[in-house]
This record gives structure tokens, sequence and C-alpha cells, in this order.
């Protein structure tokens, strides 16, 4: 690929950017968030069409106008968010893509079905082709995203942030599977921005910023720090900062042992889910959960995707009814508190998913920053809504927190991912806090938003804010907790705070590397 | 009033006979929608789908002569208001609640308008014989079973038998299959290559020659006339049913004979009731079938989680989006 | 734009039928504006659309579809008639007040219903509000045939309603309107406070844009849908009883000619804004007495304007897409 570029609007996502392939190499393209990764193998893959630039293949050059035109000429792509149909079996969802369309007849899922579980014999991917996609694991679900590319005759495989939602052993599993993979003539494109994966796994890695490259090195010459220098274009002071550092910081910090502001004990949570709109899922329980946190520390509760901790999340923002044990905020019984008594006890809540639970985008931004106020002083009475009042609070929030909009009379709704974040945290951090439950602050926002958003969370620690930090960020649970909880299985257990404990906790095991129960 | 006229011995067999004949208009309607709301369309034209299939039948039926004429007419007219519906929920992308809804006030108006511009009057004017039970030799002879199952108009039986289709198509093929990934993950559909926007036309459209067909049974298997809103309100019954029957083709038609059976037992007592000096409430029976649907539908909802609810029911799907539930 | 498309495609409509459609709206217009008494007609048909309208806003704002307003006007005009029939209130500045209360809480009432069953069950509330509206007709037909009834009345109709009951005209001169549309004109500043400047209306529409995100902001779903839908009943019910008292004098059957369903239109029109509502209601009020008009000179059906008004609502669709885009 030379010279792709490709614009959103006014914004260029990719401005020449170029991206060389060997066969049966894996090769890391590496970047920050908005950096172009993405888009540039969407284009490759036909999900998008390019502006400019060319594609060449083996020498020829391609124009995929679909992802069917890439499928023929054996591509194959693994997104980041599986492309499955949970209530659909495996197999009826690798037949789906097929180019077979007679429409009146099922194919003949029988020979399908044998075909697959062949090829997943042959690469050492097992699966049974009759389970239904809801009932597997994540790393299940990426196998069949994988053995489906694989099934329709893919010889360049791209897999965008393969590792996201995977616990740290089944990341080891999955690397090795791939380098299986490219020994046997697969050429793949991973998309990261983990950089020891990229060391671990990758041949080549590719680095993009801003939309260009920056630069395509081979592995085994170069280092983590090198890099990370090119992907941000600047030393940056969260990746380089050590550990210890922040060990010793954690030492620093005032705690009051004894009276605990959060309290969880015993509690039980099945999948019943509170009214939320029209949604429902079907969700799995949490079990004997215990925990407490006492003003001025932050207590991070990592853990991997579909372990519980959206439940924990629905459970402390009241979205969740306990079934049973004890939860308390400042000893007041919490165990059937709507979102609404929560808030009345000062609990704050920054929401993992912030475009459905932490904005209102046909609301503006003054108006965000403070609805949770609506109908009590500063904005009015319970009688009353003070517009005024409303719009300079948003316009003091803007300032504060550096929201770049060009007044706070805007739409939240256009806000980009680390602005609408501001917006969310201000509007907790208005109020005078007991508690803050924040999960997954950082999800998917760039480097400045994320030391900015970290900077608040130490900040509001050292005012004596007790702090519940769900992520599953493991770099973040490092840089803010002062103690850590793994989630596993619906299930909380206290772990040391090192990087190995925390990640053999979060895939079921413990230090001995036994799978636990 | 005699009671044993309705619930009496020799009332049991006409009385079946006559759940299944009612059932089949409301029945049709609701299994097209259910399918319709399986490839995530939340489609409340149904009850305007419905009423202009059944003008469209009258008329084709009663200029033409034929009897027959009437379905083909009243099939288009269906699928007419399913282009609009189509139209605005996956061209133009409008609400689809409001569009629904607004679909149905236009056939109401434009169904009376026609009917009265062509006839001058919204009463009872040229009514015809409506068509003529086909006893299915051998099987209708069988007691009991034989009359109420054998002995109906020849649309009972060619409903039957597309009820059982749209089972099979949502079943058992590859465009069933492409209908519920639709539904359920449109994304993930689109990635696997199939046109979520061709799709949802496809099912719009079932539903339409489905509910237009509902009309025909009600016009010319029934009724031999067409009158004001005629369809009275079978179209949000049906829309009711798809729930009742948790989306399930077989399960929505099982909801729709117990509406059928509610509107035979109800019938008999208007008939029976001798009147409108009557004492006997039969107004408050003539309530029944709606009540029993929103009691079927309470029931349902309570009772069991949606499982069977497509995951994005009622949400337009925009290509290349990248916020996904 | 909208306004346009759907008098051009009246327009063509009146071609179709024969009619010169210039000659048309020229009679409708001077039909509904061309002297006081025409006026007095036009506002008069105004009071239950605004009314109504005024409550199907605030449900509209929060995205709750109530498209119940004609059972909850005939209910509240039922269970408020037959308060002012039975209750020997002799006083008017007691009785008056009383029945209008008694009116509104049975429409809110029947709003209740509907919003116990979202709550509750999750009950998707355009079916369940539509199906009660036939369940409140066929009440409201056995009320005024039975227990209701004017013994010496051909008709069923109730006996017309005490004298202290009845509502009289305003004291303007040339103009015969009851004083319902007073209390219409002090409504529309008030819903309009409510929806845009109490905190209410405020996390109403919160709640309306993003129901989850108004939850997490303290905003409870099942007290939120229950006040709305009361609040959105209270008004069509007394919209019910204001046009007993004021308008009809006796409960009869075809008391409402649809105003359950204009007002949907009516709120559409407004775009959901609450003094967008007077303007409306002007509008539609004008366009059915010039469907009156129509048929008297031109023998054009009136339910002609039905056919715009819907057609209205559709084109607005379109022109709000154009907007948003």
């Amino acid at each position: 690929m030379t010279g792709v570029r490709k614009s959103f609007g006014s914004v260029a996502a990719l401005d020449g950017a170029d991206f060389y392939l060997r066969h049966g190499e894996i090769h890391a393209l590496l970047g920050e968030n908005g950096a172009g990764k993405s888009t540039l193998m969407n284009i490759l893959y036909g999900l998008e069409l390019r502006d400019g630039g060319e594609i060449l293949i083996d020498g020829h050059p391609v124009d995929f106008q679909t992802p069917q035109d890439a499928v023929a000429e054996g591509l194959g792509m693994v997104h980041q968010h599986f492309k499955l149909v949970p209530r659909l079996t495996v197999i009826e969802n690798v037949i789906l893509g097929g180019k077979d369309s007679r429409a009146f007849r099922l194919p003949d899922l029988e020979t399908s079905a044998r075909k697959l579980e062949d090829l997943a014999e042959t690469y050492g991917l097992p699966i049974s082709a009759r389970d239904r996609v809801s009932n597997l694991s994540v790393g299940e679900q990426q196998r069949v995203e994988i053995l489906r590319s694989l099934y329709f005759g893919a010889r360049t495989l791209i897999l965008d942030e393969p590792t996201a939602s995977l616990t740290p052993l089944e990341v080891r599993q999955l690397l090795a599977k791939l380098r299986d993979l490219a020994r046997a003539g697969t050429s793949i494109i991973i998309i990261t921005h983990h950089l020891d994966e990229v060391m671990e796994s990758a041949d080549r890695v590719t680095v993009l910023r801003s939309g260009s490259n920056v630069g395509t090195l081979e592995a085994s010459e170069t280092s983590q720090l090198e890099l990370a220098r090119m992907m941000v274009g600047r030393d940056v002071g969260i990746l380089t900062q050590s550990d210890a550092i922040r060990d010793q910081k954690v030492d620093q910090s005032v705690k009051d042992k004894n009276r605990p502001v959060l309290r969880l004990s015993g509690v039980d949570a099945s999948s019943r889910v509170a009214e939320t709109g029209k949604e429902t899922v079907a969700r799995r329980g949490l079990f004997d959960l215990s925990l407490e946190i006492h003003p001025g520390e932050i207590v991070a509760v990592a853990g991997v995707e579909g372990n519980g901790q959206a439940e924990l999340e629905d459970v402390l923002s009241g979205f969740l009814e306990v079934d049973q044990g004890e939860f308390a905020i400042d000893g007041k019984d919490c165990t059937t508190c709507s979102p609404e008594d929560l808030l009345n006890l000062g609990a704050g809540y920054i929401p993992s998913d912030r475009y459905r639970r932490g904005l209102i985008g046909g609301l503006s931004v003054a108006v965000n920053v403070s609805y949770d106020r609506i109908g009590e002083a500063p904005v009015g009475n319970r009688f009353w809504v003070d517009s005024k009042e409303l719009m300079r609070l948003g316009d003091r929030a803007v300032e504060e927190y550096s929201i770049a909009v060009r007044g706070a009379g805007e739409l939240a709704g256009t806000l980009s991912g680390g602005n609408a974040q501001r917006v969310v945290i201000a509007r907790a951090l208005a109020k005078e806090l007991r508690l803050l439950v924040a999960a997954q602050p950082t999800r998917g926002l760039d480097v400045g938003a994320i030391e900015f958003i970290w900077g608040l969370l130490e900040e509001q620690r050292s005012r004596g804010l007790a702090t519940l930090l769900i992520t599953t960020d493991l770099d973040e649970v490092m840089a803010l907790s002062d103690r850590v909880y793994v989630m596993y299985r619906g299930r909380l257990s206290e772990v040391p705070r090192d990087r190995e404990s925390i990640g053999l906790a979060m895939g079921g095991a413990n230090k001995q590397g036994e799978e636990s129960l | 009033m005699d009671w044993s006229d309705v619930f009496g011995g020799a009332a049991l067999i006409p009385l079946l006979n006559a759940a299944i004949r009612l059932a089949i208009p409301t029945g049709l309607a609701a299994v097209g929608e259910s399918f319709c709301q399986k490839s995530g369309v939340l489609n409340l034209s149904v009850e305007g789908m419905m009423l202009t299939g059944a003008l469209t039948a009258y008329l084709g039926a009663y200029y033409s002569g034929s009897l027959w004429v009437g379905v083909p007419a009243g099939i288009g007219g269906g699928l007419l208001v399913g282009v609009l519906m189509a139209l605005f929920t996956l061209k133009f992308k409008t609400e689809q609640v409001i569009n629904g809804i607004a679909l149905v006030l236009l056939a109401q108006a434009a169904t009376s308008f026609t009917f009265e511009e062509l006839f001058g009057d919204l009463t009872l004017t040229g009514r015809f014989e409506p068509m003529k039970n086909w006893e299915i030799p051998g099987l209708s002879s069988i007691p009991g079973v034989g009359t109420v199952l054998f002995n109906q108009s020849p649309l009972v039986y060619l409903s039957v038998v597309l009820i059982f289709a749209i089972w099979y198509l949502l079943n058992r093929t590859m465009f069933g299959l492409a209908v519920k990934a639709v539904g359920d993950r449109p994304a993930a559909a689109d990635a696997a290559g199939i046109s979520v926007t061709r799709t949802r036309w496809v099912a719009i459209l079932v539903s339409g020659a489905m509910s237009g067909l509902g009309g025909v049974v009600l016009v010319v298997g029934q009724l031999g006339m067409f009158m004001q809103n005629v369809t009275a309100g079978r179209g949000w019954v049906a829309i009711a049913l798809v729930i009742f029957g948790r989306w399930k083709p077989l399960r929505v038609m099982a909801g729709a004979l117990l509406f059928g059976l509610t509107d035979a037992i109800q019938l008999r007592i208007q008939a029976a009731s001798g009147g409108i000096e009557s004492n006997v409430p039969f107004e408050l029976f003539q309530a029944m079938p709606y009540l029993v649907t929103i009691a079927v539908v309470v029931f349902a909802s309570a009772r069991a989680r949606r499982s069977g609810e497509p995951e994005a029911l009622g949400r337009p799907f925009f290509k290349g989006a990248q916020i996904e539930a | 734009m909208a306004v346009t498309g759907a008098l051009v495609t009246g327009g063509i409509l009146l071609v179709l039928v024969g009619a010169n459609p210039v000659d048309a709206y020229v009679e409708m217009v001077k039909g509904t504006f061309g002297s006081w008494f025409d006026v007095s007609l036009v506002l008069t048909e105004m009071v239950p659309l605004v009314i109504i309208g005024l409550g199907l806003v605030i449900a509209f704002k929060a995205r709750i579809w109530n498209i119940g307003a004609e059972g909850q006007f005939m209910f509240g005009a039922l269970v408020g008639g037959a308060f002012a029939l039975r209750v020997p209130l002799q006083n008017q500045f007691l009785a008056i007040p009383a029945v209008l209360l008694v009116g509104a809480l049975a429409g809110a009432l029947w709003g209740l219903l509907v919003a116990a069953a979202r709550v509750r069950w999750r009950v998707n509330e355009v079916i369940s509000s539509l199906l009660l509206n036939y369940v409140a007709l066929f009440v409201f037909a056995y009320a005024v045939r039975k227990p209701l009834r004017d013994p010496g009345g051909f008709k069923p109709t109730s006996e017309r309603v005490p004298d202290q009951f009845v509502l009289g005209d305003v004291p303007v001169d040339e103009i015969r309107v009851h004083v319902g549309i007073v209390v219409a004109l002090l409504l529309v500043p008030l819903v309009g406070f409510l929806v845009n400047r109490s905190p209410f209306g405020m996390r109403a529409t919160m709640f309306g844009m993003n129901p989850e995100a108004a939850q997490a902001a303290g905003v409870n779903a099942s007290k939120m849908t229950l006040r709305i839908m009361m609040l959105s009943g209270a008004l069509a019910g007394l919209a019910g009883i204001i046009q007993v008292l004021g308008s009809e004098l006796r409960l009869s059957n075809n008391m409402s000619t649809g105003y359950g369903f204009t007002a949907i239109v009516v709120a559409l029109i407004a775009r959901l804004r609450p003094f967008g509502v007077l303007l409306a209601a002007a509008f539609l009020g004008a366009l059915t007495l010039g469907g009156d008009v129509i048929q008297r000179t031109q023998q054009v059906p009136r339910v002609l304007t039905m056919v715009i008004q819907a057609i209205f609502v559709l084109f607005l669709l379109l022109a709000d897409r154009r907007r948003s885009n």
C-alpha cells in the first residue's frame, strides 16, 4: 500500500500512509488511537474506500469495493469487536458469509460443519461447530473469527486489537498460534498498541502517527522505548515511569482504616437487569463479593471482559439490584438503591459506556455538565431551571477541563471520545462526593486525555475521595491503585499489587500457575 | 338470552370452526409481522397494510366479478403500504414508530376517501357473496375435527400453507439466517456481505403481503363487503401477538387462534343477545378480544425473558457507523 | 415545505376526483375564516385538539408513544359525564371544577394502565394504549345504551347534562365559543413552562433522548413513565369532559371525530412545542371544518382532509430528516 489517503469531513485520517507486507511474516501495525491504523486496514479490507493511493497484492493493483472483494483475494479480518451473531451457532455464523446464496435452502450444514472442524483440527484451534456463539468465551469467539477467515481461504489475516479482551494466558496462547500460522505460510497483520506483544510476536513493526508512517523496523532491532517514542513523537512520562516509583507514592497516601466509605460483603447479584430503556442483555451473575474502600484510596478491580466487571459497575451505579449480601455507603444500606439514591448518598459515577450512559447527545454541553443537578441549587430550584446559571457552570467546566468546543452551548453529541469523557468527569466531580465509581475511565482515549484523567483521579485521592476503579487496563491499575482486586468468573479476590500476580489472577490462575476454582 | 346458543354442545363445532376462520386474518398479519421484526424493523403500519389490502381486494373482486381477482389485488394493496413503510424506514431513516403510525392514519383516511368517492356512501353498498367453503373430501367427514378443520374457505387453507412457508423461510433457509443476523447484529451481517437494507426491504414487503392477504381473507373470504375501518384494530392485535408468540411464527399463530376464539364467542353473544334493547352487556364482550390480547401480552412479557426479541429491533442501521451495541 | 407538499398532494387528489382544487381550497378558507360564525366553529374544534395535543407533547418529549388519547378522551367524557348526570351538585362554582377534576382523573387512570403495564411488565405502550382505545369505546357504548341511556331518546345517548354543569360561552360579542377555549389557552403557557423551564420537563426530555443516561443521572424511569402517562391521560380526559359540557351536552357514541388521533398529528406538526400546538390545532381545526365545506360545496368526501393530515406528517418527517443532515 503506498500513499494511501483518507479524510472524514475536514479531518485527514490518513495522509499518504505506506505499508508493505511480506509473505509469511507477522507484521505489527502500531500507533496511538486516531493514528489511522484501523482506517488503513479497513481500506485494505474493502470496508472503507480510499481517497487516494495504491494497493498492490503480489505486484498487481487491486481495488476492493467491499470486504467480499477482499475475501476473494485471500484476505481475512478479525475485528476488535467480533462480527458474530450470538443467537446463531458457530457453523451458521461461518456460512453466513459464504457466497453460497441459495437463498431458499439451507446449505448442507453437516458438510460445512465437518469441513470447519477438520480445518480447526489442522490448525490446532479446536471448536465445536454446533455450539451457540452466545455460549462461547471471548477467546473461543476469536477462534471462530480466525477459522471463519481460514474457511474462506484467507492467506493474509488482519487482526484488529486481538488481545484487547483476552487474559494474559490467552494472549500468550494466541500469539503462539499466530506464529504457527505464519510458519505455515499465512501472512498476519496485527493492529495493536501493546508494545510488549509486538516485541514478543512480530517480525516487523510499522508505526503510524497522525495518518502517516513514522517508519518500519525489524522487531529484533528495536526496543519498547524506541517504539513508544515513535508512537507519540515525544518522551512519555507514564510509559517510562517505573512501577516502583508509584509504589512509594501509595505509601504516602493518608488512609482511615476504620471508616470504610464503601462496603460490600457477601454480595450476590443475578442476571436480572433493572429496566434500562428497552435493552436487556442476558448477563452472568456476581457471587459472594466482599470489598471495602476507605477515604483517600483508589482501589482497582481488574479483570477481563465478561468476568463480571460490567455487573459490578451496574450494582454500584444502581442499575442492578443486589440479591443478597451487604452493600453500604458510609454505613447506609444500599442493597435496593436506585441510581438516584446512590447519587444522593454522594456516589459519583463515570460509566464505562460514556455515550450510552454518560452523555445526552441531543443536549448542550452545558446541560450535560449539570444535568444530574436539575431541580436543585445552584441550577434553579424544584420548580424552575435557571438556564443562565446552567450556561455559566457549563462555560466554567469547559475552561477547567479543557473541553475542546466553541462554547458550552454546543451539542454534546458532536464531542470526540476524550472531550466526551471530560464532560462526564466534570459532571461527576461537580458534586460533593464521598465515593467515585470510575469504570474504564480512559478506554479508547489518547495519551493526552489519559494523562489528564489520571491526574484528576490522583488529585481527588489526595483530597480524601474514595475511588473504585474498574478497569481492564493493567497499566492503569499499576499507575493509580493503592490496592488491587481481580474479578474472575463473577468472583472477587484481592491480589498483591504486582503485574505478574494480577495478570495470573485475571486468567483464573494463582501464582503457582494452577487453575483455581 | 339463551347461553346454550353460545356454549352449548350443538354450538361448539360451529364455534371452533368460526374461531379458526376469524383467527386467520390476524394470524397472517401477525406471522408476517414476526418475520419483519426478526429483521429488526418494528413495523407499526400493519393495521394500514391490512386495511389497504381489504379495500383493494374488495375493489378487485367487486369490479372483476371474480372473488379470486381480489386475492392478488389485496396482496398488492398491502405491498403498497409496505413500500411506503420501507421507503421511510430504510431509505429516509425516519423514526419507525412515527412513520408506522402515520401510515396507519393515512391508510384509514385514504381507504375511506376512496370508498366514499367510488360508492358515495360509507354504509353497506355493493355486497357480494363471500367465497364458499371447500370441504376437503374424506377429511371433512371426520366427526367433529373434520368440520372444524376441513370445512373452510380455500383462502384459509392457502393461509395455513403460507404461515408454514414463513416458518420454513425463517428457520430452514439461508435467507432466514440472514434475516435473523440482520435483526440481531446488523453490523456483523453487513461484514459478512449481507445487505442489511435489502434484507429488511424484503422483510417489510413480506409483512405487507401477509397483512394484505389478511385483508383479503376478511373481505373476500368472510364479509363480502367493505366499510370504514373494517379491520377494527386487528393489525394492532397482530403486533401484540408477535410479543406473545416470542417472535416464533407458529407460536404467534397459536396466539391468533386464541384471539379468533374470543372473537367467535363474542360474535355469538352479540347475535344471541337480541339487539339494542338487550340486557346483556354485549359491548363488554365486544371489548373482550382486545382485553384478552392485552392480557396475553402482559402474561407473556411478565413470565418470560424476551428470549426471541431481536436485539436491534427498531434501530436503524447506518453502514460504517462505529458505535454498535 | 411540508405544508406545500401536503396541499399539493391534496390538490392532486381533488383533481383526480374531478373537483377544481383552487376552488376547493378557496371554499375551505372562506368557509373557515369567512365569518365570525365560522371562526367560532374553528375555535370550538380547536379546544379538544389543543388540550389533548399538549398532553401528547409531554408524552412524546419523553418518547413515550401514547396513541391511546382517543380512549382516554372517551373515558374522561364517560366518567365525567356520569358524574354530572348522577351527582346532584347544585352550585355551579363547585360543580364545574369537580366534574372537570373527575374527567381528568378518569383519563389519568386510563393512561396509568398503559404506564403500569410498561413499567411492571415492559409492555410496549403503543400497543397497549391503542388496544385500550377499543376497550374504552365499547365500555362507553354500553354505558350510553344501558345505564346512562336517555329513556326518551331514540338513539343510544344519555340525557342532557344538568344546567349547572354546562360550560357557557365566552362573553365576547360575535364569537360563540364555550369557555373550554379559555382553559385550553391557559394550559398552553402552563404546559410550555412545564416542558421547557421546569426540572420535570427537563428530566422528561433527558429521559426521551437517552433513558439510560437519564437514569444514571437520577431520573427514576418508572416514576417518570407513570407521571407522564397520567398527565397525558389527564389532559385527554379533561378534553373529553370539556367536550361533553361545552359542546355536546350529552354523551353520545359519535362525540369524537377521532380527536385523539388528530391530536397526534397536532403534536407532531407542532414539533412538540407547546405554543406550536396552538397553531397546529388551528390549522387542523380549520382543515376539518374545511372538509365539511368542500363536502357541501364540491361534493368531495370530507375525509380528504384526513388524508391531507397524514400526508402532512409524512412530509414533515422528510423535512426534519433533511434538517438534521
